[in-house]
């Protein structure tokens, strides 16, 4: 037995012991902070010394690529045999832990993953980047050549379309990530793409790009020039090194704000042309069938949209006691432009109060909004409503389902509801008819 | 701090640019609205918050001034970047060997040719498993073929109108034959990515007979041709196939009638709350009436069925994970590592070091067992079990015998 395993044991019977020992004064302690110390019990936490205090830590070195603490080892993404094909975790998605996260940077080993045929492993001096078609000048590059441009880093979220969309037909998955852990946020660092067509030099005839994946299933999308002109870029970095191999390693397509599935991993290929190419996964996928029976097509920004992280399920309020005054918070973020401001309702979206936004407010990226709420122990419906400066609203699921009906799959963003219990359990349930 | 007056700015010119680079530099302290744009939102009144270049950008979004070292948020480095210029041309069979995509009207198939009926036996033996008979699903992955084709009177595949929650029981079927809008796609998607364990391992010659053998089991008509056994498709008629729901789809990116595709996508994002729905800013005693006759209140729906087939398993404890025993190393070792290492790694501190053959012969010469009991006992600067006394006799003995083994190995 490991020595070190058996001394965590036994300091966890102790605290186990000690929540026993002080259960009942433990209760008059919650009454008020200010309740005589005399009641209180010495928390042998305290009272001691501990084990980390009273010997040597581990070597400086001693893991080269630094790990989390062991203690967080929950805090990972999940999945589901419902985000995959007959639970084939190849072509499938797993989530990032929006509860656990803080700020709006998520670390890159929970970053949301969505693969179509595997997660490619390309050794990058075999990489090559080919940008070809409608250009003056056509262009090879290595990775190394590449990162030789200028580059821009920018905070960007990145969300697949698909998120939230086993909800339309109701409330399926009792957890924040599950239903709504498709997304995460990173700084990426990379090319601009009209840096180097600058160079190349477009031909006038150009309208459409092809982006192409080196994967198995050879991802591929057509994207409109403007949008490529405008702020596309080559990313080869998140939150300061490499590409994750789950985010495209070594290279990926960054459409700000866009479906996730056009920000193409493993990137190969980008050719220019003057029409459409109708790939895969902007015909019989990523294309939401709508009530009338037609759907829409290149389906590009993620629209508005928001949620309450604290409380969720994961993170209820079942330690509050009535009068606290407890922090909501939560995420906006829209592909469209910047959030202005988010509003909150407790009572299923009746009647709404404005919150605060807090943090860095950047364009097509998470935005931290917070209001301060005094706990009462009463049931509420939790809502929050984002709006952008792209004059967009996020509609209720009533306002989404009228146009769009509930088999469309992608680009769901309606308001999204958490009940909170007298207990203050926190449920997912949905306001509609 | 300085304020900005909005209305002031002209949108486009250099005084903007001028104008956005001060409302970044203090901290974005302007307070006016831009009326307008707040109004339509039905916003109280709050600013751009980044001085804003396009309110029609092709996805119904904004784009941001970039002028001055200024980008919305970020500053960027202004000086020029024309003339930056790495890697090469690409040649000539490098651009044919990558550049196989298709478009619609089969620019960029490949020759060959394939039947039906060689279509057959492939799909049985390399896509049946997971697709199913006939392309007919059953499997957990995509169903390809079958539903029904009809169309209603505005040309529209009925079973793509089935909405699960309006009274309809069955989901849309989304087909190759009532969803999928141009085949080439199909030949394109099976030559680079199927089989799914094996992509890119058909000829060209197997996958149309292959996408062959798929359009037949939708009793697509090429040319007024039915796909019976022996029909052989290649590039040309492959080009002809016209699927059922090749219409059913918007906004138009084809430019049919002369339209511009790019305007026809602006115009389309453009109109939000007729066609991809939106919300608006009631703050007070709102109303939110749904259902088919868009009279019915809203009511509060619970999970009715939980999905909670979820790996890992939900937990939020910060606990210890379940002890994964560390194989590449003696316990010996571990424990030596963490409880003796720091003073014998090296002589440094006078104790015998690991490596130092030579030393520990000579400790050695007084036994196995003294020098064990000296390490319990303590000796000299070391004090009893080198001061971790949670170490058994054993414990101290094992560590000693990998001491020594260790610097046997490494002499």
């Amino acid at each position: 037995m490991n020595k070190e395993f058996e001394t965590e044991e036994l300091a966890s019977v102790s605290r186990r012991d000690f929540f026993k020992r002080t259960a009942t004064v433990s209760a008059a302690a919650a009454v008020s902070i200010l309740a005589p110390a005399t009641l209180l019990a010495d928390d042998e936490n305290i009272m001691h010394h501990t084990k980390w205090g009273t010997s040597l830590g581990y070597e400086v070195n001693k893991f080269p690529y630094g790990l989390p603490s062991k203690y967080e080892h929950n805090v990972v993404r999940r999945t589901s045999p419902l985000m995959s094909s007959a639970g084939d975790m190849h072509a499938a998605i797993s989530m990032t832990p929006l509860h656990e996260l803080n700020g709006i940077i998520v670390p890159n080993g929970l970053h949301f993953t969505r693969t179509h045929n595997g997660v490619a492993e390309i050794d990058p001096n075999k990489f090559r980047l080919m940008i070809h078609g409608l250009v003056e000048k056509t262009i090879v590059l290595t990775l190394d050549q590449l990162k030789r441009y200028p580059s821009e880093s920018r905070i960007l979220f990145m969300e697949c379309p698909s998120n939230g969309a086993a909800e339309w037909k109701g409330p399926q998955f009792g957890s924040l990530q599950m239903v709504r852990g498709m997304m995460a946020c990173s700084e990426w660092t990379g090319v601009r793409l009209s840096v180097i067509l600058d160079e190349l030099g477009l031909k006038p005839e150009a309208k459409w790009m092809l982006a192409e994946g080196s994967d198995g299933s050879e991802m591929s999308r057509t994207l409109p020039i403007e949008k490529v002109l405008d702020d596309c870029m080559l990313v080869y970095a998140q939150n300061g090194e490499a590409l994750r191999n789950e985010q495209g390693y070594p290279v990926r397509l960054m459409a700000p704000g866009w479906e996730a599935n056009l920000c193409v991993k493993w990137l190969k290929r980008l050719e220019f042309g003057d029409k459409p190419w109708y790939a895969k996964e902007e015909t019989s996928k990523y294309t939401a069938l709508v009530a009338s029976g037609r759907a829409i097509q290149h389906f590009y920004a993620n629209e508005t949209n928001s949620i309450i992280t604290s409380p969720c399920p994961e993170k209820p309020w079942t330690d509050l006691k009535t009068g606290d005054l407890v922090e909501i918070q939560g995420l906006a973020w829209s592909g469209h432009g910047t959030i202005r401001g988010v509003d909150i309702s407790f009572d299923g979206g009746k009647n709404f109060v404005e919150a605060n936004l807090k943090g860095l407010v950047l364009p097509k990226a998470w935005t931290r909004f917070s209001y301060m709420y005094k706990y009462e122990g009463k049931p509420l419906l939790l809502q929050s409503r984002s709006y952008d400066d792209s004059d967009n609203v996020q509609p209720t699921v009533n306002q989404e389902k009228k146009v769009v009906g509930v088999e469309g799959v992608y680009h769901r963003n309606a308001i999204h509801t958490w009940a909170v219990n007298a207990k203050g359990e926190v449920s997912n349930v949905q306001i509609r008819s | 701090m300085f304020k900005l007056d909005r209305k002031s700015i002209v949108i486009g010119t250099s005084a903007f640019a001028a104008s956005a680079f001060l409302l970044t530099a203090v901290g974005c302290s302007a307070s006016n609205s831009t009326s307008a744009n707040a109004a339509s939102a039905g916003t109280t009144g709050t600013a751009d918050v980044y001085a804003i270049k396009n309110k029609t950008a092709i996805d119904g979004g904004v784009t941001y001034v970039r002028a001055h070292g200024v980008d919305s948020a970020y500053r960027y480095n202004e000086q020029i970047t024309k003339g930056v210029s790495f890697g090469r041309p690409a040649t000539a069979n490098e651009i044919a060997a990558w550049d196989i995509d298709t478009l619609p009207d089969g620019t960029g198939l490949p020759e060959g040719e394939g039947s039906v009926e060689e279509g057959d036996e492939l799909y049985e033996a390399q896509c049946a498993s997971c697709h199913g008979e006939f392309g007919g699903g059953g499997n957990g992955y995509p169903q390809l073929t079958g539903g029904n084709k009809s169309k209603d009177e505005n040309g529209v595949v009925i079973t793509l109108k089935n909405q699960r929650v309006y009274g309809s029981t069955d989901a849309p079927k989304r087909t190759i034959g009532t969803y999928w809008p141009v085949a080439t796609t199909l030949f394109t998607y099976i030559r680079d990515a199927m089989p799914y364990a094996n992509p890119k391992s058909l000829s060209n010659n197997e996958v149309y007979a292959i996408t062959a053998y798929l359009l037949a089991q939708d009793g697509i008509v090429i040319d007024g041709e039915e796909m019976t056994e022996d029909y052989v498709l290649n590039a040309e008629k492959l080009a002809k196939v016209v699927l059922p729901n090749r219409n059913g789809f918007y906004p138009d990116i084809d430019g049919l009638n002369g339209t511009d595709p790019i305007e026809n996508v602006r115009a389309f994002y453009a109109d939000r709350a007729t066609n991809i729905g939106a919300g608006t800013r009631c703050m007070t005693g709102c109303k939110d009436p749904g259902g088919i006759d868009g009279k019915t209140e809203a009511s509060v729906v619970e999970i009715g069925y939980e999905m909670s087939d979820i790996s890992p398993a939900y937990s939020t404890a910060r606990d210890l994970p379940p002890e994964v025993e560390d194989k590449s190393i003696s316990q010996a070792e571990k424990m030596y590592n963490d409880s003796c290492k720091l003073c014998h790694a090296s002589d440094n501190m006078g104790a015998p070091a690991v490596g130092d053959i030579g030393t520990w012969d000579q400790v050695m010469v007084k036994g196995l067992d003294k020098v064990v009991h000296n390490a319990v006992a303590g000796m000299g600067g070391m004090p009893a079990k080198g001061g971790n006394m949670d170490l058994s006799d054993a414990d101290v003995k094992a560590i000693v015998e990998f001491m020594v083994d260790s610097s046997k190995n490494k002499h």
